[in-house]
């Protein structure tokens, strides 16, 4: 309950923050473009509508989580928050409530033809949102719009979240848990279907790129304000604890599922979440990244799942990995693509977590590589593109690491 | 009845897999169906100390997390790398308990469906 009210009390500042920066009208009109613009990747909702507009759609989208769990009557914990926070991250670039809520609607249906309760698919159909660009694409960018290319869109938005469920499933049998966007996986395989299907049809899907260069202050202090207060929340009942709860979950693999809040504590997971956020947002700083949309984004997703399988520990050798594959392909530190790849490659930290700092190191650098590539296969339509090939880098890794571990297993001992 | 099976097999896996870490040299399966649910029972010869029997009770003690067990426990049963987790089958049962058991341990696993009864099913009363 104090999880769900703190989340409440944030997300509402949030929102006054955007309502503050821009004006009450601007906000609203601006909200209202980004619910007819398309949403594929990458659109920064900061250059389209303003931060102010940007900041509540992302409320509103994260509100929508927040709301739906509760009502399912799930526990909010470390799983509902990293969801919560990715629906704030990619509030500013991709999902809106009008784009989003038929894959929830979707995914319901789908608990709804399987016999079982929605609370069971909960988790699915919050971060099943990522094809939130599938109802976009439809509505505006595919079909002349009006009311037909509306129907159509909110028809394909209930379709692919029915197809959700059990593809997420599968998919994540084939990396084992080391992908933490396991729906980045499952949506970009998705949406491969749905940029054939529109190409085959005779659509065009051409590559976008709205990217704020000059984002305003209240995006430059957005994350170390809201870390700050993690950190402060976590260390409010007992400074140490919050500290020595933190230690202890660095020593996890973070292995999905590992809800950080109920294996260590509350305390300690909003520690890690602060220092996580104010890890990433340091790193921006330094390499003077713009602080827009999708890399405040990225770096919300890191701190939810800060309370969901990442730590400093684990996530390091992964971003020093994608940092030397930048380096070295002559990559542009600052360029979209690497930005981006180095927060939401975290998704591989469970690698470094449990084979160790060289292993961790290698996904982070195959990371790089896949990334560049996989946005393209499926035009933007997945909004979790580095959940797509970080499930490919972790698959191939972890059935090496199976295959490795069991013909160790097996070689003859040496006798002495 | 096929969503039962299957989940059977699933714990079955994991289970058995927790147990197979320890090295036994013996590993018993009982399986006691219902149309509703099962009873699954698994007996080894291995002696734990009073503290990891603890800790196994409290990881099938696991409160039910629908959200985690709906998704994340698709994976129960299939995890080759790295080690079993028991907390993933206390997830999705009614009630798991681990005891004691002449030269070895004894590991019981009930679950039920939302029409779950206990009578039913071998549990204790006290425990349901």
């Amino acid at each position: 309950m104090v999880l769900y009210r703190q989340t409440w009390a944030i997300l509402l500042a949030i929102a006054v923050t955007g309502f503050i920066s821009q004006g009450f009208a601007g906000t609203l009109h601006g909200l209202w473009l980004l619910q007819v613009h398309p949403a594929r990747l990458i659109n920064d909702y900061t250059a389209i509508a303003g931060t102010g507009a940007t900041l509540v759609n992302a409320v509103l989208v994260a509100l929508i989580g927040l709301v739906l769990a509760r009502l399912s009557k799930v526990r909010i914990s470390g799983p509902v928050i990293a969801a919560v926070y990715t629906m704030l991250g990619f509030g500013l670039f991709g999902k809106t409530p009008v784009n989003s809520l038929p894959i929830i609607l979707g995914v319901f249906v789908a608990s709804r033809l399987a016999r079982t309760n929605f609370n069971t698919y909960i988790l699915i159909a919050l971060f099943g949102t990522a094809l939130a660009p599938v109802v976009s694409a439809v509505a505006v960018e595919v079909l002349p719009i009006g009311p037909a290319s509306w129907t159509m869109a909110v028809a394909a938005g209930v379709a692919v979240g029915i197809v959700l469920p059990p593809t997420a499933m599968v998919m994540l049998r084939f990396h084992q848990g080391f992908n933490l966007y396991n729906i980045g996986l499952t949506s970009g395989f998705i949406g491969l279907f749905v940029a054939s299907l529109v190409i085959a049809a005779g659509g065009s899907l051409p590559a976008t790129l709205i990217w704020n260069t000059d984002p305003d202050i209240v995006l430059i202090l957005f994350i170390p304000v809201l870390s700050v207060i993690f950190i402060v929340a976590g260390m409010a009942k007992n400074p140490l604890k919050g500290w020595k709860d933190n230690w202890e979950i660095n020593t996890l693999s973070g292995r999905l599922p590992s809800d950080f809040m109920d294996m260590v504590s509350i305390h300690g997971s909003l520690v890690n979440m602060g220092l996580l956020g104010l890890g990433s947002w340091g790193y921006c700083m330094i390499v003077q990244a713009p602080l827009n949309g999708p890399v405040i984004g990225g770096i919300l997703t890191i701190i939810g799942f800060g309370a969901f399988g990442k730590h400093l520990r684990n996530c390091w050798p992964v971003m020093a990995g994608i940092l030397a594959a930048t380096l070295l392909f002559g990559v542009e530190l600052t360029a979209p693509g690497a930005i981006l790849a180095i927060l939401f490659g975290t998704t591989l930290a469970p690698i470094a977590g449990e084979f160790g700092l060289g292993l961790g190191f290698v996904a982070g650098f195959l990371h790089l590589v896949m990334v560049s590539r996989s946005g393209a296969w499926h035009t933007g339509m997945s909004l979790y593109n580095n959940g797509f090939a970080g499930g490919l880098t972790a698959t191939l890794l972890a059935a090496f690491m199976e295959w490795y571990q069991a013909i160790r297993d097996d070689s003859p001992k040496e006798s002495t | 009845m096929k969503k039962r099976n299957e989940l059977a097999l699933h714990l079955i896996g994991e289970v058995g897999h927790y147990i197979l870490e320890a090295n036994p040299k013996r590993l018993v399966i009982s399986l006691h169906l219902e149309d509703d649910g099962f009873h699954l029972k698994i007996l080894d010869d291995i002696v734990r100390s009073d503290k990891e029997i603890e800790e196994m009770n409290l990881m099938l003690h696991e409160t039910q997390r629908p959200e985690l067990a709906g998704y994340y426990g698709s994976m129960t049963g299939f995890e080759t790398l790295g080690h079993a987790r028991l907390g993933m089958v206390g997830w999705q049962v009614k009630h798991g308990e681990v005891r004691h058991r002449d030269g070895g341990s004894q590991i019981d696993i009930w679950l039920g469906g939302e029409q779950f009864d206990p009578p039913h099913f071998t549990i204790p009363a006290d425990k349901a």
